[in-house]
């Protein structure tokens, strides 16, 4: 089997500028590009043009068409890396179905864990469908069972076979859903954002065009992003597909194994385009750095996106310095800036500039929430550096507010908010929930905080609670949850919050600690930790916290968390003796 | 286990116990026969630097709770596990295993059935 080529011999290339996501399917499937996938071993497993996928999903569609469901149903797809999620997700799209694809499962011992978010998002998104990869049949099965509304569920069998019928096909248009994404809210209570044809579109024509990723003809992307994610599905699929490239596939769970494989398929195949959090680079720099193989050319890589977790500049340095030698360029590097409520990506770094930082005062940010350029940038008490992330995509607007929601000007720290084509018009089903972030006039609360430099805005962190781990987005109430779950301590003795390591975040949970002894005090911190490693796969740092000094609540008598981590911080609670690491601040 | 045709108890080795146990007719390709002490010694060695304090490792040691294993540390020695033992545990089984003794069982199984 041989790759797929870079480049189309008749088609003319067509930057976005599509209708709907079909179109750009039924468009790039008059060329000879396509998707490639790839094992842990570097291996092409299959590959599919853009035809075959297209034809292939005319098959799905007709047989989703045949079994009966109606045109706007919802699907859920467990979306692993593979061919079979190409059928399902675009034979869903022309039988008029919209897709949900979730996540699958990580880690050891996290059945019940996964089991209790499939239930939600089936309850969230209203499936009548639950398909995947055959490993997961039993899953799915077992989710299902609560909802006599799955009318279908199983692995790719299900699918296969339901007899395929002589029906028209309902191709999802311009004026429909494209699909429903889950990336927001907390597991307990997950928001799936409504993806829309027409935002969508407008977001790919963003971000491949000038003021983005500028893909040209003979481009070519590589991807080990899961496709659950946004920047999997929408980065790694829909952008490429937009552009009619080839892509080439490795799972997530084989690039975790052999992170090199990501950088040797880019080398060997020509890559241009692909994507990574800084933990993507991070990985690589730590497990590939000291067997780089003799051959390894990555002078092809043009446009090396960072996004999705907050940028760290030193793990990007470290990826260049020990990929320099192999032609990796440094100013290929394009920090940028999204979220899944505006589909993907609102901000771009200008390309060829790589990462460019400000560095600025600690105290003043803090105390002040100004950007202050720190007067001595080595200091690395004093100062932080911050990565700038580019200008708003042409068409956007993008505002830094102060608490009041008044515009404010360059180096003044605010909540940023978003208003354009690619937003959102709503989380699925949810109308308080999309109440709470999006104004009537239109005007999305990224709920981040960033400034302004000349023109372009720099991220500094979150005004939610949200915690980032590897790219993952966690929720403290889910961590405290699933401590209480398992009756280690009662309701609200618990407060998850994250801490800033320099190069990461760490999750602490601050617990009061209502044992005594340092064996009990140990076994209580051990148990939480373990609780919270089984149930959401994160491992965290323990604080113990004297039942007499309490958590702090805020004025309603509602836990502060910020208040914990800045006491936390302050070494106002102790961590239990060891085994447990010393908690880092 | 009396033999079937004469109600005799069998006389086996202990060779033969592990041959019967671990299936050897799949196993002749490695230098070694693998058996489940084999499995459960590997497991433990990635295990034993994550002892919490003096509490000794053993079968129903739970992995993600019992021990200060972090999940990348896990997912790296299921990982080398997989190499070493030559198998691929399905995500669905992962999702499943709480103890050494099922990490255990779980890649004789798949061993077996190779």
């Amino acid at each position: 089997m041989a790759p797929l080529p870079s480049r189309n011999t008749q088609l003319a290339q067509r930057r976005a500028g599509f209708e709907s996501t079909l179109e750009m399917l039924d468009y790039a499937a008059r060329g000879e590009t396509g998707v490639s996938f790839y094992n842990a071993k570097g291996e092409l497993l299959s590959a599919l043009t853009w035809r075959e996928v297209r034809e292939r999903a005319h098959v799905t569609a007709r047989k989703l068409i045949g079994a009966g469901f109606a045109a706007g149903e919802r699907l859920l797809i467990t979306a692993d890396t593979w061919p079979g999620f190409f059928d399902t997700f675009f034979g869903a799209q022309y039988a008029g179905l919209v897709p949900v694809p979730v996540s699958i499962p990580v880690g050891i011992g996290g059945k019940d864990a996964y089991l209790d978010q499939l239930r939600r998002q089936l309850l969230a998104s209203g499936a009548v469908a639950a398909v995947g990869i055959d490993d997961l049949a039993g899953f799915l099965a077992d989710a299902a069972r609560e909802f006599p509304a799955v009318r279908l569920h199983g692995g790719s069998r299900a699918l296969e076979a339901l007899p395929e019928k002589a029906v028209d096909l309902r191709p999802l248009g311009a004026a429909d859903l494209c699909y429903i994404q889950f990336s927001s809210g907390s597991t307990r209570h997950p928001h799936g954002v409504q993806i829309t044809q027409r935002a969508l579109m407008a977001n790919l024509a963003g971000m491949t065009g000038p003021a983005g990723l500028d893909v040209i003809p003979g481009d070519r992307a590589a991807s080990w992003l899961p496709l659950y994610h946004d920047m999997g599905l929408i980065g790694f699929l829909m952008a490429p597909l937009s552009c009619q490239l080839s892509i080439d596939y490795l799972t997530p769970r084989d690039f975790a194994r052999r992170p090199m494989q990501w950088l040797n398929i880019i080398s060997r195949n020509r890559g241009t385009i692909s994507y990574s959090p800084s933990f993507g680079y991070d990985l690589s720099t730590r497990r590939g750095a000291t067997q780089v193989p003799a051959d390894l050319d990555l002078s092809s890589w043009r446009r090396a996106g960072i996004g999705g977790d907050m940028i760290r500049p030193e793990v990007l340095n470290r990826f260049a310095d020990a990929f320099e030698p192999t032609g990796f360029d440094r100013k290929a590097f394009i920090p940028s800036y999204g979220m899944a409520e505006v589909c993907l990506a609102i901000t771009f770094s200008p390309k060829g500039a790589g990462v460019r930082t400000d560095v600025v005062d600690r105290v003043a940010l803090a105390d002040r929430q100004r950007a202050i350029p720190a007067t001595d940038p080595q200091d690395g008490k004093r100062a932080r550096s911050f990565v700038l992330c580019g200008r708003v995509l042409p068409g956007h607007l993008l505002e830094v507010r102060d608490p009041e929601g008044k515009p404010l000007a360059d180096r003044q720290v605010g909540r940023l908010f978003i208003k354009g084509p690619s937003v959102m018009p709503g989380y699925f089903g949810e109308p308080e929930a999309t109440r709470e972030v999006l104004s009537d006039d239109g005007w999305l609360d990224t709920g981040d905080l960033g400034y302004w430099l000349s023109g372009e805005v720099v991220v500094t962190g979150r005004a939610k609670d949200l915690i980032i781990i590897n790219g993952r987005n966690v929720w403290p109430q889910d961590i405290e949850w699933a401590i209480e779950a398992r009756r280690i301590v009662k309701n609200g003795d618990t407060a998850a919050f994250s801490v800033d390591v320099g190069e990461g975040e760490r999750v602490v949970v601050a617990v009061l600690a209502r044992v005594s002894g340092a064996e009990a005090r140990e076994a209580l911190a051990r148990d939480v930790a373990g609780a919270v490693r089984e149930a959401i796969a994160v491992d965290c740092d323990v604080a113990l916290v004297p039942p007499t000094t309490g958590l702090p609540m805020t004025s309603s008598g509602k836990l502060s968390r910020a208040r914990t981590k800045a006491n936390y911080l302050a070494g106002l609670y102790a961590p239990p003796a060891s085994p447990s690491k010393p908690a880092a601040a | 286990m009396p033999d079937p045709g004469t109600g005799e108890p069998l006389l086996r080795t202990a060779h033969q116990l592990i041959v019967e146990n671990d299936d050897i007719a799949n196993t002749l390709e490695l230098p070694r026969l693998t058996t489940r002490l084999d499995v459960i010694r590997e497991i433990c060695h990635h295990l034993a630097p994550y002892q919490a304090g003096e509490r000794p490792i053993i079968g129903a040691t739970v992995i993600a709770k019992d021990l200060t294993i972090d999940s990348l540390a896990i997912m790296d020695m299921v990982m080398e596990l997989e190499d070493r033992f030559d198998v691929s545990i399905p995500m669905n089984v992962v999702a499943e295993i709480h103890t050494v003794d099922q990490l255990a069982d779980t890649i004789l199984d798949l061993r077996a059935k190779r």
